[in-house]
C-alpha cells in the first residue's frame, strides 16, 4: 500500500512539474506533428496504401518521441541532484521507479492524443478504438523499458547516444506486435487479437523484469 | 549507546584512494565536525555514514545495525544534507517538503513544522526556483529533518547560509547525533565538541575543541 502511495506521489510530482514548466509535452507534440507532416510529403499516400504506410509512420514517430520523453525522466533528477534525495528516504526504489515510469507514460499518452487525430487528419487513416488500445497497450511496456534504461544511463555523460542503443533493440517486439495490431485494425490481413495478446504478454514480462531490476539500477 | 561505529572505512574511486581506513565511534547526542582541505575525503566519509555510498572496505554500524546490509531500514533514522540542495524548482517550498513527507511516510503537517524551524514559514508558497541560494539551503536542511532523524549528516551545511548560521544549525542539531563537515573552524568549534581532521583520506586523529588560530 505504501509503495503505491510513493509511486503516486512521484508521478504526481513529475506531472505537476511538467504542467508548470511545460518543458516536454509541447516540444514532443510539435515533434510528432512535424514528423507526420514530413511523412505526409515523403510518401505518396493515397486511399490504397494508407493502411500499410500509416502504422509504420505511427510507430516511427512514437518511438522517437518516447526516447526523448523517457531520456529526460531521470536525467533531470540527476542534474538537480534530487534523485539522491529521493533515494535517501525510506521509500522503495521500485516504487520510485514505478512513479517515474507512470509519469513518463502519462506524458507519452498526451503526445499520442495529439498524434492519433493528426494521423487521421493528415493521412485520412481510420483511427478506431482498436488502434487506440493497441497504442496504449504498447506504451506500457515501452515506458517500463525506456525508464529502466533511462535510469541506467542517467549518470553517464553519453546518455543521449546510449539510451537509443540500449532501448531500441528491446522495443522491436513492441513495434512488430503493435504494428501488426494497428495494421489489422486498419483493415489489412492479420489477427488483431493475437497481436494484442502478444503485446499484453510483452507488457507483463517487461514490467515484471524492470520492477525487479529497478532496485539494482537505482540503489547505488 | 554508540550511534555510529565505523571500522576501517576505505573507499576508492577507480585507482584513487579517497578514504583510507578511517575509524570512528560516535555516541548518542554527540556532535562531530569533520575538517580537512578540499579532496581530503570529507564528503566521501559523510556519504558513507549517510548510507548514500558503499565503502570499498570496512564496516559500519548505525544504531547497532549493519549499515551496509540494512541501508533502507536505517534511512528512517538518518537525515542527510548533501552538497547540492536537490530540490524541484517548479514546486513551492511547501510542496517540495510535502513530497518528501509522502516518500518518508510521515504526515504532511511535518512540512510546516520543518519550514518553521529553518525560518522559511513565510516563504512556503514560493517556488524553489524563486528562493535565493541560502533559502534553498535552508529548505534542503528542512527536508533533512522532516522525518525527525536521530542521526544527522550534514555536508558543509553552512554553505550560502546567512549570518545566523550557527543559531540555525544549533536549533536543528539539538538532541540529535550529528556528523557535519565544514571549512569554518570557528563554526565547528562552536557547534561540535569533537572534531575529526582528514588529510588525503586518512584521519589525523580526533580532538575535543579546536584552538582557533587567527
Amino acid at each position: 500500500m505504501r509503495n503505491i502511495q510513493v509511486a503516486l506521489a512521484v508521478a504526481r510530482k513529475d506531472l505537476r512539474s511538467e504542467w508548470r514548466t511545460r518543458e516536454m509535452v509541447p516540444a514532443l507534440a510539435q515533434f510528432i506533428v512535424l514528423a507526420l507532416v514530413i511523412a505526409n510529403f515523403g510518401f505518396a499516400i493515397d486511399s490504397r496504401n494508407v493502411s500499410s504506410i500509416t502504422p509504420g509512420v505511427l510507430w516511427f514517430a512514437l518511438v522517437f518521441a518516447g526516447l526523448v520523453a523517457f531520456g529526460r525522466t531521470f536525467a533531470a533528477e540527476r542534474e538537480q541532484s534530487s534523485l539522491e534525495a529521493m533515494l535517501m528516504t525510506s521509500a522503495s526504489p521500485v516504487a520510485i521507479f514505478a512513479g517515474k515510469a507512470l509519469a513518463a507514460t502519462a506524458l507519452l499518452v498526451v503526445c499520442e492524443a495529439v498524434m492519433l487525430p493528426a494521423l487521421a487528419l493528415l493521412f485520412g487513416a481510420a483511427v478506431s478504438a482498436q488502434v487506440v488500445f493497441a497504442v496504449l497497450l504498447a506504451t506500457v511496456g515501452m515506458a517500463a523499458l525506456g525508464c529502466m534504461f533511462a535510469a541506467l544511463v542517467a549518470r553517464v555523460r553519453a546518455r543521449e547516444v546510449l539510451l537509443p542503443l540500449l532501448t531500441l533493440p528491446l522495443w522491436i517486439p513492441f513495434i512488430v506486435a503493435g504494428g501488426q495490431a494497428v495494421q489489422s485494425a486498419m483493415g489489412l490481413p492479420g489477427s488483431y487479437d493475437q497481436a494484442m495478446g502478444l503485446l499484453l504478454d510483452l507488457d507483463i514480462l517487461f514490467v515484471v523484469l524492470t520492477s525487479l531490476g529497478a532496485r539494482f539500477v537505482l540503489d547505488e | 549507546m554508540s550511534v555510529v561505529v565505523a571500522n576501517g572505512l576505505t573507499h576508492r574511486f577507480g585507482s584513487e584512494l579517497a578514504l583510507d581506513s578511517v575509524d570512528l565511534v560516535l555516541d548518542e547526542g554527540e556532535h562531530l565536525a569533520v575538517l580537512g582541505d578540499n579532496g581530503a575525503g570529507k564528503t566521501t566519509l559523510l556519504r558513507i555514514i549517510a548510507t548514500a555510498l558503499r565503502p570499498t572496505a570496512g564496516s559500519l554500524l548505525i544504531a547497532g545495525r549493519d549499515a551496509l546490509r540494512e541501508r533502507r531500514r536505517l534511512r528512517r533514522y538518518i537525515g542527510y544534507l548533501g552538497h547540492a540542495p536537490g530540490l524541484y524548482p517548479a514546486l513551492s517550498a511547501l510542496e517540495n517538503l510535502e513530497f518528501f513527507c509522502d516518500l518518508s511516510g510521515v504526515g504532511r503537517e511535518e512540512a510546516h513544522d520543518a519550514l518553521e524551524v529553518v525560518g522559511l514559514a513565510a516563504s512556503g508558497r514560493r517556488t524553489a526556483a524563486e528562493l535565493s541560494r541560502g533559502m534553498q539551503q535552508r529548505l534542503a536542511l528542512a527536508r533533512a529533518i522532516l522525518h525527525k532523524p536521530r542521526l544527522l549528516v550534514l555536508d558543509e551545511p553552512d554553505a550560502s547560509l546567512g549570518a545566523d548560521v550557527a543559531d540555525l544549525l544549533g536549533a536543528v542539531m539539538k538532541d540529535r547525533t550529528v556528523v557535519m563537515s565544514t571549512h569554518d573552524h570557528a563554526l565547528a568549534n562552536r557547534l561540535c565538541p569533537r572534531t575529526l581532521v582528514l588529510r588525503h583520506g586518512r584521519s589525523t586523529g580526533t580532538a575535543t575543541r579546536l584552538r582557533v588560530v587567527r
